[in-house]
């Protein structure tokens, strides 16, 4: 027993005083304001569907994966969606391994009731044969370290994950026409999910018998604070969910006033998620474009040009995609056997706002490579087909070999909705190629 | 195991980061020396390796020791540290130091104590600590007397704050001469603090402003050299217009 005694995190009477003290006088012990959030950042993986947020030192990680599944019976053409949380024990020392315990439950639950019951996600067109086959959505909240206001920190991380989570797009087939065919990502584009809007959880930690009220408490202040309460709301002003759970009471103006700014937060927070999934959604369209062949023929002048507008832009951070072995190897697959057939994928070549952005696709394609592996064999090809363009790529590859996500970040903004626009033609394309031989 | 060509007779890791496993010096080439090992250094037979990660020190002409910040602490005889009260027993507290394991405080070890004025502490009191007894598996020792008896210092710290570092920060806190971030805010401000060997810092101000000031900004000063750390504790001071 004294063991445990030993590792749980404690808070002493100076601090509890100390932190009263300075809300009466409107200040926080890190120095923000009584209603300022702390950092945020919202990274993505590797994958589609995975993402990682940090808010001051809370840090979560969310994963959405899909399968098909039996609806239920008083739901036949609706698909499912559910939460699972996993505290790890490295997250916090009260944390255990095993069961979870009332504060995973309330956090799973908080969100859950945030994202379903609200019918943020749209469940009927995930439904693929009424009352047989549905998706089922499964979003997974690892809770990573625990430095106060989780419910607020996974939520954005399960909406970011949602939103750049894909799935197989399905058709109905076979002999019977029963039969359901997935289809590989490969060869048909995986689907995003409809999200109708962005439910928004925002916790508030009360002082002094309600008379100060603080949002996104950090990891003393809750402990210090004896009432707790979230909001979800929306940025359209509807309230999703309310969670007060225990404590002393809270009067009701005191709940109103906290649906209100709230609802502030709530816009402000649906913003900068919807600008890094964008930013992400940009940059891996960028990457999926760079598998056509003739662009990499393509990339004489313009690049430096490129380079310099695009490096003025700031953006948050993202992890780049690191999906590009298997692009890098088909990529060097199809130079070789298209370098005689480029005149028949001269559509792109002639198209103008193309060739103003291949350079960045092919400088983005370099970029990974330095952390990749197959950088030697697509090096080569690219100096096989234009040595003047070589010097402004190793400039740039050493300029952003210290930050990569960064660099691949910065070339994304200009070209971005064409690369949307091109994408799935382009990749059509090279299946008809690839059908033909 | 590799010999690699670090082990002359003066190693050329002193000031670089090692990692356990590097050899630093190999006996057989020197001649006739006495060494001092301090932390973090292992002899093997021939050679002396690194047991711990960090930066290999030397204090001329021959003192070598591994400097590494942790965020839990492993008891020393004779640290100072600060601790938290976490139950009272009959002839013990219990205190958190953030050890492996809880320290015992005799409720005796006080100056002028006897079993009719023992001090009332509470779960949660900050208690500032000397270190008396320290194995490895065994729960430490503490005492709030220095070695002859007086308290020194020692005792309950009331008001203020404490906040959580690294055990490396607390001992740049420590150093002499005087750490520049503690130099730079005390120039402007007047605070007192109590660094704990164990990673708690705990800082007083006459006003809530200026204990979070200093407390943010000592904070921050935990990778800044002395110029950063004089440069950024200036910034903070001007945003909040205390010069």
């Amino acid at each position: 027993m004294e063991q445990r005694w030993a590792n749980t995190s404690r808070l002493t009477i100076n601090e509890k005083q100390f932190i009263e003290e300075a809300l009466r006088s409107e200040i926080r012990v890190d120095g923000r304001r009584l209603y300022d959030y702390r950092r945020l950042t919202i990274k993505f993986g590797r994958e589609d569907g995975s993402s990682e947020v940090q808010l001051g030192e809370t840090h979560v990680m969310a994963f959405v994966t899909g399968q098909l599944m039996q609806p239920y019976r008083d739901r036949p053409n609706e698909g499912t969606l559910a939460i699972f949380t996993e505290f790890s024990p490295m997250a916090d020392p009260s944390f255990e391994p095993g069961r979870p315990g009332e504060a995973a439950i309330e956090l799973g639950r908080v969100i859950d009731r945030g994202l379903r019951e609200s019918r943020a996600v749209d469940m009927e067109s995930l439904c693929v044969v009424a009352g047989k086959s549905v998706w089922a959505i499964r979003v997974d909240l690892h809770i990573i370290d625990n430095g106060g206001n989780l419910i607020d920190a996974a939520n954005i991380a399960a909406l970011a994950a949602l939103s750049t989570f894909r799935r197989p797009e399905c058709s109905v087939g076979g002999d019977d026409n029963q039969e359901i065919i997935v289809h590989d990502p490969e060869v048909r584009d995986p689907i995003p999910l409809t999200i109708h809007h962005f439910p928004i959880a925002v916790t508030f930690a009360f002082f002094q018998e309600g008379n100060t009220l603080v949002i996104d408490p950090h990891y003393k202040e809750e402990a210090v604070s004896g009432v707790r309460m979230t909001v979800t709301v929306n940025s359209n002003g509807d309230v999703c969910t309310i969670q007060k759970a225990g404590g002393e009471g809270i009067l009701s103006g005191d709940v109103m006033r906290c649906l209100r700014i709230a609802s502030l937060k709530a816009s402000e927070m649906t913003t900068k998620i919807k600008e890094a999934v964008e930013t992400y959604n940009a940059e891996v369209a960028l990457k999926k474009v760079k598998r056509h062949p003739s662009l990499i023929a393509k990339k004489i002048t313009v690049p430096d040009v490129e380079m310099k507008e695009a490096s003025f832009q700031k953006t948050k951070e993202l992890s780049a995609d690191m999906e590009n072995s298997p692009n890098q190897t088909s990529t060097s697959l199809t130079t070789t056997k298209d370098r005689d057939t480029n005149a028949s994928i001269g559509r792109p070549l002639n198209w103008d706002p193309y060739s103003s952005s291949a350079p960045a696709i092919v400088s983005s394609s370099t970029l990974p490579e330095l952390v990749g592996t197959s950088k030697d064999a697509n090096e080569d090809q690219m100096m096989q087909t234009d040595e003047e363009y070589d010097p402004n790529l190793k400039k740039d590859q050493i300029a952003s070999a210290t930050g990569v996500s960064s660099g691949i970040h910065k070339q994304n903004s200009p070209p971005k909705s064409l690369k949307d626009a091109v994408k799935p033609k382009h990749k059509r394309k090279k299946n008809a190629e690839r059908g033909a031989r | 195991m590799d010999v690699d060509t670090g082990n002359m007779t003066q190693t050329n890791l002193v000031d670089k980061v090692v990692v356990p496993g590097d050899v630093v010096l190999d006996l057989t080439k020197m001649e006739n020396q006495t060494i001092k090992l301090g932390s973090g250094l292992h002899q093997d037979c021939d050679y002396i390796s690194v047991m711990q990660a960090g930066k290999l020190r030397l204090s001329k002409p021959n003192k070598y020791w591994v400097e590494s910040s942790q965020k839990r602490y492993v008891p020393r005889l004779e640290d100072t540290v600060l601790g938290i009260v976490v139950e009272h027993r009959s002839d013990n507290f219990l205190v958190d130091i953030k050890a492996p394991n809880l320290a015992f405080l005799p409720v005796l070890a006080f100056e002028g104590g006897t079993r009719r004025n023992i001090p009332k502490f509470e779960t949660g009191t900050l208690i500032y600590a000397r270190v008396v007894k320290a194995n490895g598996i065994m729960n430490p020792e503490l005492s709030c007397t220095d070695a002859s008896g007086k308290a020194a210092e020692f005792g309950q710290l009331k008001n203020g704050y404490m906040f959580e570092t690294s055990t490396g920060l607390a001992r740049m806190l420590l150093s002499s001469p005087t750490c520049p971030v503690l130099e730079a805010l005390g120039k402007k401000i007047s605070f007192e603090t109590a660094v704990g060997l164990n990673g708690r810092v705990w800082v007083n101000a006459s006003s809530p402003d200026d204990v979070i000031l200093v407390s943010n900004a000592i904070m921050r000063s935990e990778f800044l050299s002395g110029t950063q750390q004089r440069i950024m504790a200036e910034k903070l001071l001007e945003r909040l217009q205390k010069s």
